[in-house]
Parts: structure tokens; C-alpha cells; sequence
């Protein structure tokens, strides 16, 4: 034992020594590094759960922001549609009475037009009525003197109204 | 008595490193063998490896040690 | 091709050295050397550097937690990586217990490392003061100046021995490092061991009950009862063999370094430098591992336990639950 150099004192010296030195490494080192790594991994855990809110944020506003947009879109077909109808309705109302006008305009004309000319057949008829009793009372006055004639003018003048 | 004691230390050492060998062999062996089989085993199958080699090879260093203490006449 | 030229030149350096470089015999001693003493009390050296030790990991640690910061910079980073990979690493092995053994293994971690690397500090081993030796040896190794072995190293018998004449100290006086690592004390390794077995017997005792832990070893069913008997042996053989695991390897390693070095005093240590800082970081984690190993052990029942003991079955069968 004595030549290995074992000996009670030095045993027990060492033994007391390497207590020491973990109580002081416990309090020196272990604790801290363990408190700070501990406080790391909290902020680690705190970071990635604020990051994943973001995240969850953000896809909430994009989803948010796509369905804003989407209604928008919807509505301003809608609009047009609207708009589109309504000119088309329009359309149809200026159209309808665009005809309207003009078949109004038409029978107006038309009506002017056949007055004027039953008008002027009556003027015609009229003169030419006039025209050939004075033609026919010329050359009758001419030629022949005798009565009974009078009878043959008003004969021609009623063919000459019926034909009318 | 000087001749016997050199013999007695180198027989001590020699003996008792014979059997360790072959035994640390295995081990890496095997443990070389799984690691290959199962990479991603690797760290704890080294962490074994090592305290199985620390177990065979204490029984070399008690060779050792008795050889140190016939070398030293300690042990007479 | 470079690599072949770095060879040679090594190689050369080497042998060149052993010719006109000398030194004193290679400082090989089993029992740490008293260096002074305090009313008494002898301090030796590997005590002393326990407390050098003590005093570089509280500077460490105060350096480390001075300025603490949620975004880790210089060293603070460096000692959260070792102690969050250390941590990790054990939590595999018994992720029950290890908030409780943390302080332990993590310190024997720490402290069996700094000590270990201190003792390939150069000139760790070999600066300190000229003492009167203690004790007579029986035999030590030396120099062999005479016969046909001349200039070879040898254990020679104390009464043969002759004074070394590269030796810095005078005759009858040995130099007593300063610096040798506590791991190559059998006091320290065994203060440790024992620790380390009564840390996990007792939260085997707490977690099983006193009569469940006992029951582990001393039982009556058929071949259970001697299983139990050679896991009580083995039990007890847990503290020494930690004990004798760190201080053979890092004396082996000093031994190792200090005859290189008397033989050939360039080069060819080296590697082994390389190697001895590797074997120095393996053991101070096995005895951290083994620690946490044999409280899972010790903490698990026995009818669920592969009959663990000394063996590599032990960590898995408690990694199972």
C-alpha cells in the first residue's frame, strides 16, 4: 500500500477536493449554462411560434385579400352585366320608338301623299270635267244646234266619274 | 530473483493482453458491422462501443497494473 | 513524395538525437511524490495538481459565465457545445437519471480531462525541485552504464544504482515534477471509483428500495441465487476497476512518453503525444459513461435486467425501457 502510495490523508484530501470542485462547477458553470440554454430553447420555441402566427396571418390576410378581390371581380361583372342590359333595354326602347317614329312619319307621309293626290284627281277630274264640257259645248255650239245632245254630255261626264 | 521478476512483469502484461485484443476486435467488429448496416445509429452505437472496449480493456490494464507493481517491487 | 521526405527527415532526427541528446533517467514512480508538506500534512504532487486543476476549470467556468449571452460567443460557446454534447450523449444512456448525475459525471468529465491533458503539458513532468528520496526502491528503471547493455534502459536493483550523470539534481536527490496528473495517483482514481460507486448504489438503494436492491444479489431461486452472488462480486470489483482503469491508462501513457522520450528523445514521441491526448479524452468520458452506466444498472430491477454486471449488455438492457 505504501509503495503504490496509498495513504488515508491523501485519499481523503483528493475525495474532499473533487467535492469541492463539483459544488463550485454546479454553482459556476452547470447552473447557468443550463439557465441559458434553457431561456434559449423558451425563446426559440417563442420565435417559432410567433413566426408560425405570422404565417397563419399572413395566409388569413391573403385568403382575405383573394375573396376581397373575388367579390370585387364579381360585382363589377355584375355591373357591366347590369349596364349591359340596361343599354340593351335601351336600345330596344330608342329602337322601338325609333320605328314607332318612322311609321308614324311613313303613315303621315302616306296619308299626306294620298290626300294630296285624291286631291289632285279631284282638281283634275274637276278640270278635266270642266275641260270637256267646254270642249264639248265648243264644238257642240259648233255643230250641232239641236237639243238632245245635253243628254249624250252628261252621259260622258258620268262615265268620266266612274272611271275616277 | 531480478531475471524472474522481469519475466514475471512481461508475462503479467503479455498474458493479460491477449485476450482483450481478440475481444476488442470483436467489439469494433461488430459494432462496425451495425453501424455499417444502420448509419444512422451511429452515435449511440459508438457511445457502446466505447464502454464495451472500456470493459475488456480493463482486465489488460489490471494485467498492467500487476506488471508495474512486480517492475517496481511492489509486489515481491 | 512530400510525405516520403517528412518521413526520412524524421526518421534521421530521431536517430541523430539518441546520439547527442541526453537526459536524466526517465521519472517513473508509481506513488506520487511529496513535494511539501502543511503542518504535517504532506502535499503531494498529484494532489497539487488536482488543485492547479481546481483552479483552471473555476477560471474557466467564471470566464465562461462572466458575461452570459443568449447568442454564445467565444467561450461560453465552447463550453455550452462540450457540456450539451456530453449532456446528450449521457441522456442516451439513462435519460431517467441524468438531470441527478449531471453535476457528477459532467465534473468527472471535466476534471479527469483537464488532468489528463496536464500531464502532456511539456515540461509538466519534468521541471520541480530536487528532493531527498523518501523511500528506498527495490529496483527502478535507469540507465545501464556498464556491460554489454550499456547505454540501454533496465530495472536495476537499488543497490546496484549508479548516479546519472545527465541527471540536473545532485547525487541522492530525485526531481519531483511539479505537475503530475492525478489520474496517475491511486488515491485520486480510487476517491473517484468510490464516488462514483456509492452515487449509484445509493440511488440503486432509493429507486429499488433497500430490499429490491438487495434482492438483486442475494435471492433463493435455484440459479438465480448464485447469478446474484457473482453479480455481487462484480459489484464490488465496479469501483476498483474504474479506479485501476484511469490509472493504467494514463500511467501506462506516462510511462510510455517518459521511456520514448529517455530512448529517443526527437520525433518518435510525437504520435504517441497525439495518442496519449486521445486516450486521455476516451477515459475521462468512459469513466463519465461507465458512471452513468452503472446507475442505470444499478436502477433497474432485476426482472427486467439481462444480468447485467461487468458486461456489455449491461447500458443496453436499461436503454430497452
Amino acid at each position: 500500500m505504501e509503495a503504490l502510495g496509498i495513504n488515508l490523508n491523501l485519499f481523503l484530501a483528493q475525495l474532499i477536493n473533487f467535492g469541492v470542485i463539483v459544488g463550485l462547477l454546479w454553482v459556476l458553470l452547470y447552473k447557468p449554462v443550463q439557465k441559458i440554454l434553457n431561456e434559449r430553447t423558451a425563446r426559440i420555441e417563442a420565435s417559432l411560434r410567433e413566426a408560425d402566427q405570422v404565417r397563419q396571418q399572413l395566409a388569413s390576410a391573403k385568403r382575405d385579400y383573394d375573396a376581397e378581390i373575388a367579390r370585387a371581380r364579381k360585382e363589377a361583372a355584375e355591373i357591366v352585366a347590369q349596364a349591359q342590359e340596361r343599354a340593351k333595354a335601351q336600345e330596344a326602347e330608342i329602337l322601338k320608338q325609333a320605328r314607332s317614329e318612322a311609321d308614324r312619319i311613313r303613315e303621315e307621309a302616306r296619308a299626306q301623299a294620298e290626300q294630296e293626290r285624291s286631291q289632285m284627281l279631284r282638281e283634275a277630274k274637276d278640270e278635266i270635267a270642266e275641260l270637256v264640257t267646254l270642249t264639248a259645248t265648243r264644238v257642240l255650239n259648233a255643230e250641232l244646234k239641236a237639243t238632245g245632245h245635253d243628254k249624250l254630255i252628261e252621259e260622258s261626264l258620268a262615265a268620266l266619274g266612274r272611271q275616277n | 530473483m531480478e531475471g524472474l521478476n522481469l519475466i514475471a512483469t512481461a508475462l503479467a502484461i503479455g498474458l493479460a493482453a491477449i485476450g482483450p485484443g481478440i475481444g476488442i476486435g470483436i467489439i469494433v467488429a461488430g459494432a462496425l458491422q451495425a453501424m455499417g448496416r444502420n448509419p444512422e445509429m451511429e452515435n449511440t452505437l459508438i457511445t457502446y462501443m466505447f464502454i464495451g472496449i472500456a470493459f475488456t480493456e480493463a482486465l489488460a490494464i489490471f494485467g498492467l497494473v500487476i506488471s508495474f507493481m512486480i517492475a517496481f517491487g511492489v509486489i515481491q | 513524395m512530400r510525405f516520403l521526405v517528412i518521413t526520412v527527415v524524421l526518421l534521421a532526427v530521431a536517430v541523430a538525437s539518441r546520439f547527442f541528446l541526453f537526459s536524466g533517467d526517465p521519472h517513473v514512480e508509481v506513488a506520487a511524490e511529496k513535494l511539501f508538506s502543511i503542518g504535517g500534512f504532506k502535499v503531494t504532487n498529484a494532489l497539487f495538481t488536482a488543485l492547479v486543476v481546481d483552479i483552471i476549470l473555476v477560471v474557466l467556468a467564471w470566464l465562461a459565465t462572466r458575461n452570459m449571452q443568449l447568442v454564445p460567443r467565444g467561450l461560453q460557446n465552447v463550453m455550452e457545445i462540450i457540456l450539451e454534447a456530453l449532456y446528450n450523449l449521457l441522456k442516451n444512456i439513462s435519460p431517467k437519471f441524468i438531470d441527478r448525475a449531471w453535476p457528477l459525471v459532467a465534473t468527472i468529465f471535466l476534471f479527469v480531462l483537464t488532468a489528463n491533458w496536464l500531464g502532456l503539458v511539456p515540461g509538466g513532468s519534468s521541471i520541480g525541485p530536487c528532493m531527498a528520496k523518501e523511500h528506498k526502491e527495490t529496483a527502478r528503471l535507469a540507465l545501464v552504464e556498464e556491460g554489454p547493455k550499456a547505454g540501454s534502459i533496465a530495472l536495476i536493483p537499488a543497490a546496484a544504482e549508479k548516479h546519472n550523470p545527465y541527471t540536473t539534481c545532485p547525487e541522492g536527490t530525485s526531481l519531483i515534477p511539479w505537475l503530475r496528473p492525478p489520474s496517475t495517483d491511486l488515491n485520486f482514481t480510487f476517491a473517484l471509483g468510490l464516488l462514483s460507486f456509492v452515487f449509484f448504489t445509493y440511488w440503486g438503494f432509493r429507486t429499488l428500495g433497500f430490499g429490491g436492491y438487495l434482492s438483486k444479489f442475494f435471492n433463493l431461486n435455484g440459479i438465480m441465487s448464485f447469478v446474484g452472488i457473482i453479480e455481487f462480486i462484480s459489484e464490488l470489483i465496479k469501483p476498483v476497476a474504474l479506479a485501476l482503469r484511469l490509472f493504467g491508462n494514463i500511467f501506462a501513457g506516462e510511462v510510455l512518453i517518459a521511456v520514448l522520450t529517455f530512448l529517443v528523445p526527437l520525433a518518435l514521441p510525437m504520435p504517441i503525444y497525439g495518442f496519449e491526448l486521445f486516450v486521455g479524452f476516451i477515459q475521462a468520458l468512459v469513466f463519465a459513461l461507465l458512471t452513468m452506466a452503472f446507475l442505470s444498472i444499478a436502477t433497474t430491477g432485476h426482472g427486467d435486467e439481462h444480468h447485467g454486471g461487468e458486461s456489455a449488455h449491461g447500458p443496453d438492457a436499461s436503454k430497452a425501457h
